[in-house]
């Protein structure tokens, strides 16, 4: 008998769950958002008949004036009269048009697509929510549990063929002020949880691995980092258990925070590209909030994973060479390999995306299927992993001191960037 | 101290992990690039896998 334990085939359960209720959370998606066209749809044609007050047109006439609608609009955007080129309407289809007509009110199915819409109970909702709710209720067997860790990275792929939407100038339009963010949030919270941790003689193991966690991109950086302060485990899973602990309540909350906020789409992406920790929660709190909020989340986080080697080398001057020097010893560090060894390959991809964009390779068609299309099919096994895997369990593990100083840091940068953000304001976030 | 050296060499896999990740996800990247390029999938691939 195969050893299920070893290689390959221990992921294959978890993998093909998360594959299973991917689908399933893409299918309620697929359904809920026509539903909500159905809904738009119908409110025109009752407003329509309310307004003239003739009969309901029959369904062959309301395809045929819904048309001839279509092609003046087209018209008049080719003539230049209007700047954006119209979108092909949506049409009812025949049963709901006449069921429409007859009855004189929307079917409740369209409400109800309406109301989840509005809710943002979309796909990415359903596989987080529903996910915690099933490893924290029914539980996940131990043969799926590999395979579900494996899924979360699947989100990656989707990062970078996002890739295709942009061209350098927006990123570099975007990237500025990202690297303004980036320099002053994250970089000015490793600095000052590190000064922090000094002042209240906490452990240096402890708080490298906090200042890298929480400055700058969560449990990869606390991991990269940990080795060179030697940090204990202890303090390791202290600190990795603040950065999820607070990295699942800003998932769960921002988004509804940013609509309270009446933050655009841009600038709630700029908010969570610097306040949200972990790369997997800030994609998944962007494309909760909408597209245009993912596209600019997306630069902030390239920029801000591309820190990473660098907060590495600040942690080994802060934490190795500053101390040996003091002490009186000699210590060099090859930064070239630090920067070799710690840089996220994956954001070259995304690079190359954008490259292949601007060379004009893609058309309308492709960046439909790369950005849109299979963006959500990675990303949604790339959410059911993540999903699965918020244990209330592993947040209890936050704690100590490091969970005053990490949560305190987190909070206050999450607040100060909000209020930064919304200052700068959309246009500067805007990526077309 | 063992148990720190332990964790240390346990924390470089997970970073040596994280590389080979990101190796598997540059390819999966492609794979899809390609396949989008040279038509195999098309915009009505992904309607056709749903209701």
């Amino acid at each position: 008998m195969a050893d299920t334990n070893s290689g390959i085939l221990k992921y294959i359960p978890g993998f093909v769950l998360c594959m299973i209720f991917g689908w399933m959370a893409l299918q309620w998606d697929q359904s809920i958002h026509k539903w909500q066209k159905d809904y738009q749809a119908s409110a025109k044609v009752l407003k329509a008949h309310a307004d003239d007050g003739k009969p309901f047109l029959g369904f062959a006439e309301y395809k045929a004036e819904s048309e001839e609608k279509y092609q003046e609009k087209v018209a008049a955007f080719e003539r230049g009269e209007i700047k954006e080129k119209p979108k092909k309407p949506h049409l009812l289809q025949e049963n709901d048009y006449q069921t429409l007509a007859a009855t004189g009110k929307i079917p409740s199915k369209f409400a109800f697509g309406e109301r989840m819409i509005e809710f943002q109970l979309t796909y990415v909702a359903v596989l987080l929510l529903g996910g915690m709710i099933i490893r924290n209720t029914i539980g996940l067997p131990k043969i799926f549990q590999p395979g579900t860790v494996l899924a979360r990275p699947v989100i990656k792929p989707g990062i970078i063929l996002l890739g295709g939407y942009y061209l350098w100038s927006n990123l570099l339009k975007v990237g500025v002020f990202a690297l303004v963010l980036v320099l002053i949030f994250i970089l000015g919270t490793t600095i000052l949880v590190s000064f922090l941790g000094r002042r209240m003689k906490l452990d240096d193991g402890l708080m490298g691995v906090m200042a890298a966690g929480t400055g700058i991109c969560g449990v990869s950086a606390a991991v990269a980092v940990a080795p060179v302060v030697n940090a204990k485990p202890r303090d390791f899973f202290y600190a990795v258990g603040t950065i999820l602990l607070f990295g699942t309540a800003a998932l769960f909350t921002f988004p509804y925070i940013g609509k309270a906020l009446g933050m655009s789409e841009p600038v709630f992406g700029a908010w969570v590209g610097t306040a949200i920790l972990n790369t997997a929660q800030l994609v998944a709190a962007a494309t909760w909030y909408g597209h245009d909020s993912l596209l600019t989340a997306n630069i902030i986080n390239i920029v801000r994973v591309g820190f990473i080697p660098l907060v590495v080398i600040f942690c080994i001057w802060f934490y190795v060479i500053r101390q040996a020097t003091a002490e009186g010893r000699h210590e060099k560090v090859n930064k070239w390999q630090v920067i070799k060894e710690k840089f996220p390959l994956f954001i070259l991809g995304f690079f190359a995306m954008v490259t292949l964009n601007e060379f004009g390779v893609f058309t309308e068609d492709h960046r439909t299927i790369f950005g849109k299309q299979f963006l959500q099919i990675f990303f949604a096994v790339g959410f059911a992993g993540v999903g699965l895997n918020i244990a209330f369990d592993d947040l209890k593990k936050a704690g100590g001191k490091a969970f005053v100083i990490g949560f305190l840091a987190a909070t206050i940068k999450a607040v100060l960037s909000a209020i930064v953000v919304i200052l700068i304001g959309t246009e500067a976030f805007k990526v077309k | 101290m063992a148990e720190t050296k332990e964790f240390e060499e346990k924390a470089k896999k997970v970073f040596s992990a994280e590389r080979k990740e990101d190796i598997w996800v540059l390819i999966l990247a492609a794979i899809t690039v390609v396949l989008g390029l040279t038509g195999v999938i098309t915009p009505k691939t992904f309607s056709s896998l749903f209701f």
